[in-house]
């Protein structure tokens, strides 16, 4: 019985290896730069599962939504890989291996944890376009980066409008990061920008994820006399507190509004389909350039809709009022004068913070308070 | 006081969403068994509960279905260790990788999707009007209630009763129970699977009590709290609970610090419930104190009729 059964298992595997091996030889007709966009084979590279109510959910439904516009088949063409840990490098590679073997025609690297190993590994499939999330660093791969502290200026400037009659804000901040920072020092300039006065209180988390701690967070916020806040967390416990406690707040990520719809006033949203259609775009035309980077605003930094129970129509036309400006650059959010949290000057007046420093963001501005 | 009163109900809150995984591990350690799988199965309850309570609308079926999913997994824990006699820590991590990956799996057509199904806050009557007592103890949600009657309850069944002396003497020798013609095996089953219900009701305490969500891996640790709790607390459910108020207190403080005490690096805050936990560890389990410690003297044992 059992020299039957390891019989039948080393047949399994010679017959796996045969299928492996004529797989690898339809692949070599795939050339660069001369397919139709909807033939194009998409691989993902995600650091947690693809529904975790935040960051990952936030990319992979960026890339469906390029794919359903470009008519790519996500069923069939969009090769999602979970859980791929950005410190398991072997795994990575292999994963890449895997999709490249798949025909994928671009892997997306939705962590910016991926940027070295993927940088390291290009050279081996100079066929694949590697887009990776992150700062202008490679010249090897594609990089983007959405500029969020834009659609988190609209939602500072929306909390300090409401919050009538204090100039006290909260914040509910998970580690001390830049892109943190990027939101954080966002949504205070944003506060400032409707309420010269509008201080806004910083609380930390000190971790990524804990349920226990960002609620506690909101509470104290709360017990302070807080009543608007913003956050920067991948759960709905902030908004679920803020709802049982009677405050407000902004949710982050995804639209948070369905998870406490007594509490969030509208949701900062990343909305990376269009940076990712153009690149699917340009790989399928064959223009898609390595070392291109990417640093978008506008729609990309967007605020999900307004909830309308609790954000009258004429709030909701002012905040759209300075959407509009800060797309035509009537209003620059790093514009000068500009001061941190302890008085230094960091962009003269009449002057604008390059790219470089707001994606460094090495500092709080000045109306944060309990900045590190 | 409006300060005093959140930070003393919130650590309420937090103690209890330990709590009942506390009791069920030390039931089930008293008995002898170690199941390290504490954080899996709270998973398990708060994913189980959340997709029935998401499908259903109804929280008396979800709970119901936590308490079976808890029962079903120690069922394959007790037939792991008892029956098979295996390995409780190999098998503990098992549980613990199961329950998490599982979790993950079933919950994901629900993950982050609003339930708007939960445990609310109930005033008692009366006890609630209490000044400052009433706002900590008694506006709070139902399964915190449940735990004000069943902590005495478990402290009473471990130390006052017959059954209580024989669990105790399971977790001590089991051998001598066997002889006594008591059925070593049946009880451990038992005390398993109750244990792993109650996790199981942990979890479902955190995602349909303090939030309202299912999230994978969102106990984030607690589990490994409840679980270093037990022995902090020397297997004793009236002291797990001060070190579960203790903890809970002490990260709800922090809160509140980096707000009134600026200036002072808020990971210093951070680390407080850890760095309190080592010193409390110290103090009540250090060898300075006392030669003898409260640990059953089989855990983590197999218990083998043959071998004796």
């Amino acid at each position: 019985m059992k020299k039957l059964l390891s019989l039948l298992l080393v047949g399994v595997m010679v017959l796996s290896l045969v299928a492996c091996g004529t797989k690898d030889k339809d692949d070599t007709s795939k050339g660069k730069g001369t397919k139709d966009v909807s033939e194009l084979v998409i691989g993902e590279l995600h650091y947690s599962v693809v529904e975790d109510g935040g960051w990952a959910q936030a990319m992979h439904e960026g890339i469906v939504k390029a794919c359903k516009t470009l008519g790519i088949d996500t069923e069939k063409q969009l090769l999602t890989r979970e859980n791929i840990s950005e410190e398991d490098i072997a795994l990575v590679e292999s994963t890449v291996e895997e999709l490249v073997d798949n025909g994928a025609d671009i892997i997306f690297g939705c962590s910016a944890g991926y940027a070295t190993i993927l940088a390291e590994i290009q050279p081996d499939y100079p066929d694949v376009i590697f887009a990776q999330q992150g700062n202008d660093v490679y010249d090897n791969i594609v990089e983007f980066q959405i500029r969020g502290y834009e659609g988190e200026f609209l939602a500072g400037y929306l909390c300090a409008l409401l919050n009538q009659g204090s100039n006290e804000l909260g914040f509910c901040a998970s580690m001390d990061e830049a892109s943190v920072r990027t939101a954080l020092n966002g949504f205070a300039l944003g506060a400032k920008y409707a309420n010269p006065e509008a201080k806004v209180q910083v609380i930390w988390a000190d971790s990524w994820y804990d349920l226990d701690i960002e609620s506690t967070n909101a509470e104290t916020l709360i017990n302070k006399g807080i009543k608007y806040m913003g956050m920067e967390a991948s759960s709905p416990a902030i908004p679920q507190k803020c709802e049982e406690k009677g405050a407000y707040c902004i949710g982050y990520n995804i639209d948070m509004e369905a998870n406490a719809p007594k509490a969030v006033l509208t949701s900062f949203v990343w909305n990376w389909a269009p940076i990712f259609e153009d690149i699917m775009k340009k790989t399928a035309e064959g223009t898609m350039k390595n070392s291109a980077n990417y640093y978008e605003g506008g729609e990309c930094a967007q605020l999900a809709d307004f909830n309308d129970e609790l954000v009258s129509e004429d709030i909701q036309e002012r905040v759209n009022e300075l959407k509009d400006k800060v797309a035509k650059g009537e209003v620059v959010i790093y514009g000068g004068e500009l001061k941190d949290d302890k008085g230094n000057v960091l962009v003269a007046a009449g002057q604008t913070m390059s790219d470089e420093d707001i994606l460094a963001q090495e500092f709080f501005v000045e109306n944060v308070v309990g900045g590190k | 006081m409006n300060l005093i009163v959140a930070i003393l109900s919130g650590a309420v809150v937090y103690a209890v969403s330990v709590l009942y995984a506390g009791i069920g591990e030390t039931f089930t350690e008293r008995s002898g068994v170690m199941n390290l799988g504490v954080e899996g199965i709270m998973l398990m309850g708060a994913m189980s509960g959340c997709v029935t309570a998401f499908h259903t609308r109804n929280l008396a079926l979800a709970m119901l279905i936590v308490i079976l999913t808890g029962a079903v997994l120690g069922l394959i824990f007790a037939f792991l260790t008892v029956t098979l006699q295996s390995d409780q820590t190999v098998c503990g991590m098992a549980m613990l990788i199961l329950g998490t990956g599982l979790s993950g799996f079933l919950g994901e057509d629900i993950a982050s999707k609003p339930i708007n199904l939960k445990f609310t806050k109930i005033p008692l009557p009366v006890l609630s009007e209490i000044p400052i007592i009433g706002d900590i103890l008694f506006n709070q949600n139902l399964l915190v209630y449940i735990m004000y009657l069943l902590l005495p309850l478990a402290t009473f069944y471990i130390y006052k009763t017959r059954w209580g002396l024989k669990l105790r003497a399971l977790g001590e020798n089991p051998a001598v129970l066997d002889a006594a013609g008591e059925n070593v095996f049946a009880m451990r089953y038992g005390y398993i699977v109750f244990g792993t219900t109650m996790m199981a009701i942990s979890g479902a305490f955190v995602s349909l009590a303090q939030t309202n969500v299912w999230q994978e891996g969102m106990t984030a640790g607690k589990g490994w709290i409840a679980f270093a709790l037990v022995a902090f607390s020397s297997w004793n459910p009236a002291t797990l609970a001060l070190g579960a108020l203790l903890f809970g207190f002490i990260s709800n403080l922090g809160s509140n610090l980096q707000i009134y005490l600026p200036g002072v690096p808020t990971e210093i805050f951070s680390a407080m419930p850890y760095v309190a936990t080592i010193v409390v560890l110290i103090i009540s389990t250090g060898n300075f104190r006392k030669k003898h410690t409260a640990e059953p003297a089989a855990l983590a044992k197999a218990y083998d009729r043959e071998s004796r």
